[in-house]
């Protein structure tokens, strides 16, 4: 049996790890469907046109084909957020990106249905297209959408405190333009889904590669026009998420549509090519950051301006930038703050959320204005990062609470483990450290739809068995969210590990939740089945003292026996207590909730609910690489990286995800980044876009930090995402400190790097030259 | 999920005679070996061919011989056998290198020897779905007439990216070819290949690479390649060098370049060097001829002009390596860490 105190000091493998590694686990590709007919997309070959034609009688005619779907067939737009839903699942009248969604066709099987895709007939009239946001946002400029003007999405002005006075106060002013490349989830596992629909019920039944099952399910039913009731979602395993799959996504909707109209099952499993196109991930952003810094490395004010390039469709947008903006606070104390956000409309695939969801390219900026800063006055960047930490518990100056920061212990710890103090400064030749820090929210206090109802909700089930089963509607995609709530039963129950099984993700057996977005999870499924433990718990305990004879306040619980004070004589095994808990009512089914209190919303200005969380996770990160200077080549040889969690539920999984958040900023830094020629991605296979290998892979120091935050559960905040933002800063801030190179672009492949040491000769001689002319 | 395979037939003939005779029973058929490269692009929609003809079954294509003088091996013998063959490694280190430095491991099982000198020419606006082709009014080298790459000009940029070529050229390698009738003929390597991306192999349709001739006593030799990562990418620049030295006086020096033009191909101009010491002048000059003879275009997201650059400075730095430590280039240590440098080496 594994005790509880094994949990605590090491962690337990995931529960579903061995299905994983042995292959047992059924993802939907994996699904049977021998009988399912195959659904294929028809795609935009045009960047923006209106459509003239489309006539897709001869593919409906062709033998095999059982339905073919267009924008026809579905008259209702879709979107993440109520107020931004401006897409169709198949285009009407007008397509804006190569490679949108315009008909499907569900057929015997893939070579039929490709057969029948190029017999479908398509005219249009093309209009100009914008594939950066200047282009887009140029007089003039064909709007994307009529009702948005200058084809900005959403426009953020926000001012806190008194900026101009603030920069008066500075010692230092220093302003800097960084961009970051678009980058992409590539999340292993394809995009799949299997959608049955009968129709003598007339129900849908759908498998899909979704993080938010409920989403989807509102989603389907405006989309097909049914009753809600009707629809039943299922998550099979998933083979990573990182975002591509919070909102839901236009294949998800189109194979619903011809499951409908072929009456039967369609099985739609999306190329890679498709999933890039698909997109939804993080946008090409353009920071403009300007820190006003006093001579002991205290920020007086900022003002920082982000331009996103958001592609076709609103999708997330508004909250992308929203983040982006709200999360210049919540790390440091900084006294005035302006922010000035552009969510632009291009003739690109729609970008969305991608892991640290806003808040990684402007903490890049940052991170990297405030190392040149530290060098400029002639401070450590350990320093300048300590003159600025926040004193909690605090509220922002924009409304977020922090209630917990581990942000200084993060600092000492990589500090001393990659021995900064002895080395920064006094290494070789083209090596060189970096560091930088950053956070991330556990969960949006505010949730997108409102409905009054919990932020989640866990059910418990007892039976005679003596087995105990947590229903809970949370999307595990990976991160170990399953295995979250087991410890987090066990743990509150007193039982072994193995005692607890967990059912998630269908929605005909476990209760709605919101899905697996903003590292909500832990926070507030993990206190939501704590607190249905706590009420299990509590029949027990009634139970066990009606068989003692005993009050209940008296009964003590440890390692499945129940006695009468810690070292009680009379015991009583856990299989004992179920049986007198039982009698008369039979199976026990208890439930717990957790709700995010109004006071943790968020400020009352515009977008004020967007960065607000019940806890942020803090992270600081030391990066060690080397360059090579005549290839442009530059190899990470080691990464520290320390992360207030606040407590670690499973530090097994912790560690690992803080690796795989390491791992993630790492491909954004050195190699990352989508193409597109004329609106077409020539980045679309895992050859052009340049995921890391294990090659690349340099050794990641964990250390985990745990500052107790007192509405956690068990303390924990997030584990998942606040690693990521610190690396790519710590990354160019050790170029920097490599080859004395400042880097404004993202990633840094090696045609960058050349170019720029290329340029500094060509300056150095220019300089030379001068000088001897002189 | 993939797009769907088109429909063909597969061959498995047992010899090279009746491999060449299917070959022209059926002119819509293709040789396969690995296949790690043709069935990607197949898939792709990049052809359909009605047969495959797996050349892996032939025994006379995998046969290997070490007896002097030179060596000998057959054209379907996987780079990972390849790596493995001691006689490689310790002699012929530029061949060892290369094959490791090709793909990941899994490729390296399938793949072939003959299959990455006859590899396919690559470029980013054809190694792409047909969905995308087509948006495009496809291109050059297959089914259009514009090559994206340089609209004006009149031929196919795409780029040849074998890593083993250059190697083998600076190795001296001969290729022996089978064609109808039983006809054998032995070129040298660099006569295998032409500067056209749409039909960069001087081979028949009808012919085989049936092995490669290596010359005994090679100079010391090294091979290495840019690329963005140190797995799975295909050169941006790769560059092989042998280099043999009589104390500082330069014997004789070769050159191969592969990944930036439509053909692998020597350098031109080495001669100048030889007798000489290749100090600082020579680097120079060395540098300047790989600059003047690569063509590197935008045929990858990696810009052409670094490709350029990163040959040069990859010919700078292995030939100072050889030439400081010729005694070395011959040992069978230290290939796995020459390889840890990623763009470096």
């Amino acid at each position: 049996m594994r005790e509880p105190s094994d949990l605590r000091n090491r962690g337990a493998p995931l529960i579903d790890g061995i299905d994983k590694v042995t292959g047992r686990a059924r993802y939907t590709a994996d699904l049977d469907h021998a009988a399912a007919l195959v659904g294929r997309i028809f795609r935009s070959p045009v960047s923006h046109a209106e459509i003239k034609r489309l006539d897709v009688t001869k593919a409906r005619e062709l033998d095999g084909v059982f339905a073919v779907v267009t924008g026809a067939d579905c008259p209702h737009t879709y979107g993440v957020l109520p107020v931004a839903m401006n897409e169709y699942p198949l285009a009407r009248d007008r397509v804006r990106y190569r490679g949108e969604p315009i008909a499907a066709v569900a057929a015997v099987d893939t070579a039929t249905a490709e057969q029948a895709l190029d017999l479908i007939e398509f005219e249009m009239h093309e209009l100009p297209a914008y594939y950066s946001s200047p282009a887009a946002r140029a007089d003039g400029a064909t709007l994307l959408h009529d009702d948005k003007p200058g084809n900005i999405e959403r426009e953020v002005h926000h001012v806190f405190g008194d900026v101009a006075a603030e920069f008066e106060q500075a010692d230092l002013v220093r302003e800097d333009r960084i961009s970051c490349g678009e980058v992409n989830h590539a999340q292993i596992e394809p995009h799949a889904i299997l959608a049955e629909y009968d129709p003598a019920a007339q129900r849908l039944t759908v498998q899909s590669v979704t993080q938010v099952g409920y989403y989807l399910q509102l989603m389907l039913a405006r989309c097909l026009d049914m009753d809600v009731s009707r629809i039943r979602v299922i998550k099979p395993f998933i083979g990573g998420g990182f975002g591509a799959r919070v909102e839901v996504l236009n294949f998800e909707i189109i194979a619903a549509l011809l499951a409908r109209a072929a009456a039967g099952t369609v099985m739609m499993q999306l190329t890679r090519e498709e999933n890039f196109l698909t997109h939804r991930a993080r946008p090409h952003t353009e920071v403009t950051l300007k820190l006003g810094m006093r001579r002991n490395g205290q920020i007086t004010a900022c003002a920082c301006e982000v331009v996103q390039r958001g592609g076709a469709y609103a999708g997330y947008g508004i909250v992308t930038i929203l983040y982006a903006g709200a999360l210049l606070q919540g790390i440091y104390n900084i006294p005035a703050v302006k922010f000035d956000g552009y969510r632009v409309y291009t003739n690109l695939p729609p970008c969305g959320a991608m892991r640290g969801h806003g808040s990684v390219d402007v903490r890049h900026a940052f991170e990297c204005v405030l190392d040149r800063m530290a060098r400029e006055l002639g401070l450590d960047p350990f320093t300048v990062r300590r003159a600025n930490l926040l004193e909690v518990p605090t509220r922002t100056m924009n409304q977020l609470v922090v209630n917990s920061c581990g942000l200084s212990e993060c600092l000492d710890r990589v500090e001393h483990a990659s021995n900064w103090r002895a080395r920064f400064g006094k290494l070789p030749p083209g090596k060189g450290l970096g560091m930088a820090c950053s956070h991330y929210v556990s969960g949006a206090a505010k949730p997108i739809h409102w409905t009054g109802e919990p932020h989640a909700v866990v059910n418990l089930k007892l039976d005679f068995d003596g087995s105990v089963t947590a229903f809970t509607g949370a999307a595990d995609i990976g991160q170990g969210s399953s295995t979250m709530v087991a410890i987090a039963v066990a743990e509150t129950l007193g039982v072994s590990l193995e005692r607890v099984r967990v059912v998630a993700g269908d929605s005909a057996i476990t209760p709605k939740d919101n899905g697996a977005y903003s590292s909500r999870i832990t926070f507030m499924v993990g206190n939501a089945a704590i607190d249905a433990a706590k009420n299990l718990k509590a029949i027990l305990i009634e139970a066990a003292a009606r068989k003692l004879d005993a009050r209940a306040d008296d009964i003590e619980c440890v390692s499945e026996q129940f006695s009468i004070g810690r070292r009680g004589q009379a015991r009583l095994s856990f299989a004992e207590v179920v049986k007198e808990a039982l009698i008369g009512g039979g199976a026990l089914q208890v439930k717990g909730i957790f709700t995010c209190p109004p006071e943790a919303q968020g400020g009352k200005h515009k977008g004020g609910a967007v960065g607000s969380t019940m806890g942020f996770s803090y992270a600081a990160q030391v990066v060690e690489l080397t360059v090579d200077e005549p290839t442009g080549a530059i190899r990470v040889d080691h990464v520290w990286t320390a992360l207030d969690c606040g407590h670690a539920i499973n530090p097994l999984a912790v560690e690992g995800q803080i690796q795989g958040s390491v791992w993630m900023g790492m491909g954004q830094a050195l190699s990352e980044e989508t193409h597109y020629l004329d609106g077409l991605p020539a980045h679309s296979n895992l050859l052009e876009y340049r995921v890391p290998t294990i090659a690349e892979s340099p050794p990641i120091e964990v250390q985990i930090v745990e500052s107790r935050d007192p509405y956690g559960p068990f303390g924990a905040k997030e584990a998942s995402e606040g690693a990521l933002a610190s690396f790519p800063p710590a990354f160019v801030n050790a170029v920097a400190n490599a080859i004395g190179i400042d880097f404004d672009q993202l990633p840094l492949t090696p045609d960058r790097v050349m170019q720029a040491l290329v340029e500094r000769r060509r300056k150095a001689r220019a300089s030379a030259l001068k000088g001897q002319a002189s | 999920m993939t797009w769907s395979m088109p429909n063909f037939a597969i061959a498995r003939p047992r010899d090279i005679e009746s491999a060449i005779a299917a070959r022209e029973q059926e002119s819509l058929s293709v040789f396969l070996a690995g296949g790690t490269d043709l069935l990607v692009n197949l898939r792709l929609g990049l052809g359909h061919p009605k047969l495959l003809i797996d050349l892996s079954t032939i025994d006379a294509l995998r046969e290997k011989s070490l007896a002097t003088p030179g060596i000998r091996i057959g054209a379907c013998t996987s780079l990972m056998e390849l790596t493995a063959m001691p006689a490689i490694r310790q002699r012929y280190r530029a061949l060892a290198q290369a094959a490791e430095a090709v793909a990941s491991p899994p490729t390296r099982t399938i793949a072939t020897l003959g299959g990455n000198l006859c590899l396919q020419t690559r470029c980013v606006y054809y190694n792409q779905s047909e969905w995308w082709r087509r948006s495009n009014n496809y291109c050059l080298k297959h089914e259009g007439n514009v090559c994206h790459v340089a609209p004006q000009g009149q031929r196919c940029h795409a780029a040849f990216s074998g890593d083993l070529a250059p190697a083998l050229m600076v190795l001296d390698a001969e290729v022996e070819i089978a064609g109808r009738n039983m006809q054998r003929r032995r070129v040298k390597l660099v006569d295998l290949y032409r500067e056209d991306g749409r039909a960069h192999l001087a081979l028949e349709a009808d012919e085989i690479l049936v092995c490669v001739h290596l010359p005994p006593d090679p100079p010391p030799s090294s091979y290495a390649k840019a690329r963005v990562r140190g797995a799975i990418d295909f050169p941006l620049a790769g560059v092989a060098i042998a280099l043999a030295a009589d104390g500082k006086r330069l014997l004789q020096l070769r050159v191969g370049i592969t990944g930036t033009n439509s053909r692998p191909f020597l350098l031109q101009g080495v001669d100048a060097l030889i007798g000489g010491t290749l100090d600082g002048d020579a680097l120079h000059y060395l540098e300047t001829l790989v600059q003047k003879q690569v063509q590197p275009m935008r045929t990858t997201t990696i810009s052409a002009h670094y490709r350029r650059l990163a040959a040069a400075a990859l010919v700078r730095r292995l030939a100072t390596v050889i030439a400081a430590t010729p005694e070395e280039t011959g040992q069978t240590t230290g290939i796995a860490d020459d390889q840890d440098h990623r763009a470096a080496t």
